[in-house]
């Protein structure tokens, strides 16, 4: 602050009313506060909704042949027709720093009939064992047991089980159309329910062990469609999966896409940009009611001040003297204001992020964009809005200066001293 | 003035009475390998990119609203069985001896892995119901006399086609193509009769030939091996205890 009279000047001026100063700057911290609070809850909506949403069946990367999608097509697998060495491979992608876990899987549509009912579903084969590491659909078990390697075994969706009209230990046909053009068709037992509050994974997919449900389509061992991939932080997923890709982690000759869930859940990407988007509306309206109420404050003081600025300018100080004066106290409350406002706000972020609010008693859960979201606002770290919310609030201070700076320069330095 | 009187009401119901041809003949050839009922031997091909099979069936029919269709060969697959009841498909599968019904949402999934759908099964019956014909064509191709019938659904019609082309031979009413349109107006696959021979006392197009047009590579094709018409057959034949036990 001692970069210049005017500044100097500035910041005593501060001093003169503290009473004044430290409620003016209390309300710009409590700004500073909100907004960074509520786009760390944003955040943290976000993010619990791409963790969730990747973290129940999908993964935040998906390898797969490059021709699978988008028709998931029974025959292509990894590897083609001969498939590939897929312990090999699992093991390769979890030497990738930054993946937790990867589960390899099969899919095919069929058909699950009980009694006189028979409802179309998406067969999955996977390995229960690996899921736990990279999917929330073993967590989900709400009763029976997860299918055991190597036992015609399937863990459903409470819906699809209501449907059905079945309970674990109910036998189930299972159809479907196999790999060498044969329909598929046999039994399997129900082993356990599984329910994650989303309708589409609830209603129609049926989990079997990955070596029956390769079994029943007529794929060898060695051939998979999907290997679902967990990394630690979801924002990586496009670099990690860049890197599995171009490092070249698979078996030669067998050619694998790797994408991130940015790209096969562009919807979360959007609500994401949506929800930052947002965020500026309600920086412009909390700063927008900062304004006024600092420009009534430094009105007043200036005001207060008009003798003090008569004599300036009658002593010969220059205008542009004057408005750098009250500029500069502007500028020495923001910074003073921000100083207070990242006291305030930092523990409150982190408090909310180990203990956030629950407002699961008032509301149940709730699904959007097809991801299941708990009612629990923890808040994440704003890194961007942290700050440009600073920026935002001394912008704020400034401009607010601007009209009490202009009218202090307008005292009539005669009238003012002889007290006209 | 009498005259003209006939002449107006001749041009008048002349495009009626056309239509009402052109929906003979296309319930005609549609009835050909059907006859009230019928009972036939079937191989059925099955070429894709990533397999390839032949199957044995034995067919049962009774007019348009019954079908029984049991496979004989290959051993994997013999004693799997459909049953068309209506508008409902009802599946048999011996490896678990259990009867199951076809959800409507799968109509459209391929019937034992051939190019053709469940809703074929279903549909094709209700030709006549579902859609207005037209004659697009009247004329010599190729040096034979043939009819163009151009098929568009009704707008109350539940049918998945946009439209459907199909060429007759107007000298023995025997089809020699039919082409199928999505609603965008774009070919989806193609069936081709060949092979005309009496079988049944009858002259049918043995062959059938279907090839999606989106993988011209792939094709299913149906030949008649032995075909009878009117056994009569009753509709409680077309029972699901029947189904269970294989039909004969």
């Amino acid at each position: 602050m001692a970069a210049g009279p005017w500044w100097r000047i500035g910041w005593r001026n501060l001093g003169r009313n503290r009473r004044r100063t430290i409620l003016t700057a209390t309300g710009l911290a409590f700004g500073y506060w909100a907004v960074v609070v509520i786009a760390g809850m944003a955040d943290g909506i976000v993010a619990d909704m791409v963790r969730t949403a990747t973290g129940i069946l999908s993964g935040q990367i998906q390898a797969h042949a490059p021709a699978y999608l988008p028709d998931r097509t029974l025959y292509e697998t990894i590897g083609g027709n001969e498939g590939t060495d897929v312990p090999a491979l699992l093991a390769a992608i979890e030497r990738e720093p930054g993946v937790l876990g990867a589960a390899p899987r099969v899919y095919a549509g069929g058909l699950v009939s009980s009694g006189a009912t028979t409802v179309g579903v998406l067969l999955v084969g996977a390995d229960p064992a690996r899921e736990d590491s990279v999917s929330r659909l073993t967590a989900a078990l709400v009763e029976g047991h997860l299918p055991a390697p190597g036992t015609r075994e399937l863990l459903i969706g409470s819906e699809l089980a209501r449907q059905l009209n079945v309970r674990v230990g109910t036998e189930l046909v299972v159809v479907a159309p196999a790999a060498d053009g044969s329909l598929a068709n046999d039994l399997f037992t129900v082993a356990g329910l599984y329910r994650t509050g989303i309708a589409e994974l609830d209603g129609s997919y049926a989990v079997g062990p990955l070596d029956a449900i390769q079994a029943l389509l007529v794929l060898d061992p060695g051939r998979v469609h999907e290997i679902a991939i967990r990394i630690a932080d979801p924002w990586t997923a496009p670099a990690i999966a860049d890197s599995l890709g171009t490092r070249g982690v698979t078996p030669a000759g067998v050619p694998v896409a790797f994408r991130p869930w940015t790209t096969f859940r562009p919807e979360l990407v959007d609500y994401a940009n949506l929800s930052a988007g947002s965020m500026w509306i309600v920086v412009v309206i909390v700063f927008l009611m900062a304004i006024f109420g600092v420009a009534n404050t430094l009105l007043m003081t200036t005001f207060e001040r008009r003798r003090e600025f008569a004599l300036l300018l009658a002593l010969g100080a220059t205008p542009r003297g004057i408005v750098r004066a009250v500029l500069a106290e502007a500028a020495a409350l923001g910074i003073l204001s921000i100083v207070l406002g990242v006291v305030i706000t930092v523990p409150v972020l982190i408090w909310w992020h180990y203990d956030p609010i629950d407002l699961g008693r008032l509301f149940g859960d709730f699904t959007m964009a097809g991801a299941l979201v708990r009612p629990v606002l923890r808040t994440d770290y704003p890194v961007t809005m942290f700050f440009y919310a600073a920026g935002a609030l001394l912008l704020t201070a400034l401009l607010a200066a601007l009209y009490p700076a202009f009218r202090a320069t307008r005292v009539p330095p005669a009238d003012t001293l002889a007290g006209r | 003035m009498r005259h003209l009187c006939i002449a107006v009401l001749l041009a008048l119901a002349s495009p009626l009475h056309a239509q009402r041809t052109a929906r003979e003949i296309v319930d005609h050839v549609d009835r050909l390998l059907r006859g009230n009922s019928s009972r036939g031997e079937i191989t059925m091909e099955v070429v894709t990119a990533h397999w390839q099979r032949s199957m044995t069936l034995a067919v049962w029919s009774l007019g348009t609203e019954y079908a029984l269709i049991r496979i004989d060969a290959p051993p994997k697959d013999a004693g799997t069985a459909t049953l068309k009841s209506g508008t409902e498909i009802w599946n048999y599968l011996p490896r678990v001896d259990r009867v199951i019904k076809l959800p409507s949402s799968l109509m459209g999934q391929a019937w034992m892995g051939s190019h053709f759908t469940n809703d074929d099964l279903v549909k094709e019956s209700r030709i006549i119901e579902d859609y207005e014909i037209a004659i697009g064509f009247d004329g010599m191709r190729d040096g034979v006399r043939v009819w163009e019938f151009v098929l568009t659904p009704k707008p109350e019609a539940a049918v998945i086609w946009g439209r459907i082309t199909e060429e007759v031979r107007q000298d023995d009413m025997m089809p020699t193509w039919a082409r199928y349109y999505d609603e965008r107006g774009d070919l989806v696959r193609e069936i081709t009769f060949s092979e005309y021979q009496r079988m049944g006392g009858r002259l049918v197009p043995a062959v059938m030939t279907v090839v999606p047009t989106d993988k011209p590579n792939e094709r299913t094709v149906i030949r008649y091996v032995r075909l009878a018409f009117d056994v009569g057959l009753e509709p409680s034949f077309f029972s699901l205890r029947r189904l269970r036990s294989g039909a004969e």
